[in-house]
């Protein structure tokens, strides 16, 4: 809930794509703290793949803000406002 | 966020011990600490506010947050001992690794500065692994720990050092965009909303909206604590096989794309703009295996036309 609050406020890409993961944080633990509640090891099994995909997604995230800090040497989020091409 | 599913967890057995009917934290109250909480995540998020108002604005926040634990504590009674199988209960730790996540998390978004953001996220990180390891999920703990702070925040703060630039304008220590926020008042209305929301739902339909599985998580310690072992045997097992197969293709695709996506083309550290792709000569900053016959989306404005040079692509 944080992440999401710091998500939608911070104009930093960095920072955004932070914001992102720490929304990835509550659902691991509530996913875990779930499949606790029903005896059923789906809940850490299905964290581990949310993991994955929030390694994958950090690391293509990443790749996408080097690159497009190289077209606006800025970090802001505001600079991408107009849909020009 | 975090910590409410286990609050409902351990609330959920003190429900049938004591026996009693009415919610645990009225709406009214709910709604009263969440808007207290926005006002003050609100004052907290970098803008153009002066120190005291950012100071007012984590009090506000440190308030609602022990209004919340107090209220809690008072209406389950005290029944905060670990209970035996379960492991984690409302139990001391569980109250040190909530309040550390949660305000660590706090910090993230509210300081002005990303490397600190970063470093305030490892610190959330571990205490989400703290909390997992309360749940005996020892293996997730550790994965989290050694994926997230070991790799994507590594990750994270070598980008923050490479994606420097210099503050817009003179007299500042940041960036402009770290300066203001952007909306600040919708976002945590929104945000809090949710959370309200959330609360709202398990506080004051828990006895009815969870049946409880009766005795099953305490039927013995073979069924309430599941160890690697066996989470290994579900992963491995012919039903969950293909996720592990499938996880691992994607990873490679990430890694492909990651790298695909943030080749440089141009030598040295500078892109011109409308510079045709030059793939003729190498430069230093290419890979061994002539990565020139690719085409690279994004360094040059000139559209798709442009990206076959002499070379032909290779397939």
């Amino acid at each position: 809930m944080l992440g999401l609050i710091g998500f939608m406020t911070r104009r930093n890409l960095i920072v955004m794509f932070l914001c992102t993961e720490l929304m990835f944080q509550g659902v691991i633990v509530n996913l875990v703290a779930f499949g606790r509640y029903h005896g059923d090891l789906a809940g850490q099994a299905f964290t581990l793949f949310v993991l994955v995909i929030a390694a994958a997604e950090a690391a293509l995230a990443l790749g996408l803000i080097v690159l497009l800090f190289r077209r606006k040497h800025t970090l802001d989020a505001d600079s991408w406002r107009e849909l020009k091409g | 966020m975090i910590p409410w599913h286990l609050v409902f967890n351990s609330l959920a057995q003190a429900t049938t011990a004591a026996a009693f009917a009415a919610p645990l934290l009225v709406p009214a109250v709910i709604l009263v600490l969440c808007v207290i909480a926005g006002c003050g995540t609100l004052l907290a998020l970098p803008s153009r506010k002066e120190a005291p108002w950012t100071t007012i604005g984590v009090v506000l926040v440190l308030a609602a947050g022990l209004i919340l634990v107090a209220l809690l504590v008072r209406n389950t009674g005290g029944a905060f001992s670990a209970v035996g199988g379960r492991g984690c209960g409302m139990g001391f730790y569980f109250w040190v690794f909530c309040s550390i996540a949660i305000s660590a998390a706090f910090r993230v978004i509210t300081h002005p500065r990303p490397i600190y953001s970063a470093l305030y996220f490892v610190l959330t990180v571990l205490a989400a692994a703290g909390l997992l390891i309360l749940l005996w999920a020892e293996f997730v703990a550790v994965a989290l720990v050694v994926i997230y702070a070991g790799a994507i925040l590594v990750t994270y703060v070598f980008v923050i050092m490479l994606a420097q630039q210099a503050p817009a304008t003179p007299g500042s220590d940041r960036e402009d965009c770290d300066r203001f926020s952007r909306e600040p008042a919708l976002a945590c209305a929104i945000g809090f909303v949710m959370g309200g929301i959330f609360l709202f739902v398990i506080f004051d339909k828990m006895p009815v909206e969870f049946p409880r599985h009766a005795d099953a998580p305490q039927a013995g310690v073979a069924v309430a604590a599941p160890g690697v072992r066996e989470l290994g045997q579900y992963l491995f097992s012919p039903e969950q096989l293909i996720n592990v197969e499938l996880a691992g293709v994607i990873l490679t695709l990430a890694m492909v794309g990651a790298i695909i996506i943030a080749r440089r083309r141009v030598a040295g550290g500078t892109i011109v703009e409308d510079e045709p792709p030059a793939g003729l000569e190498p430069s230093p900053a290419s890979l061994a295996d002539n990565p020139h016959d690719i085409p690279v989306y994004g360094d040059s404005g000139k559209g798709v036309g442009s990206f076959f040079p002499g070379p032909k692509p290779q397939r």
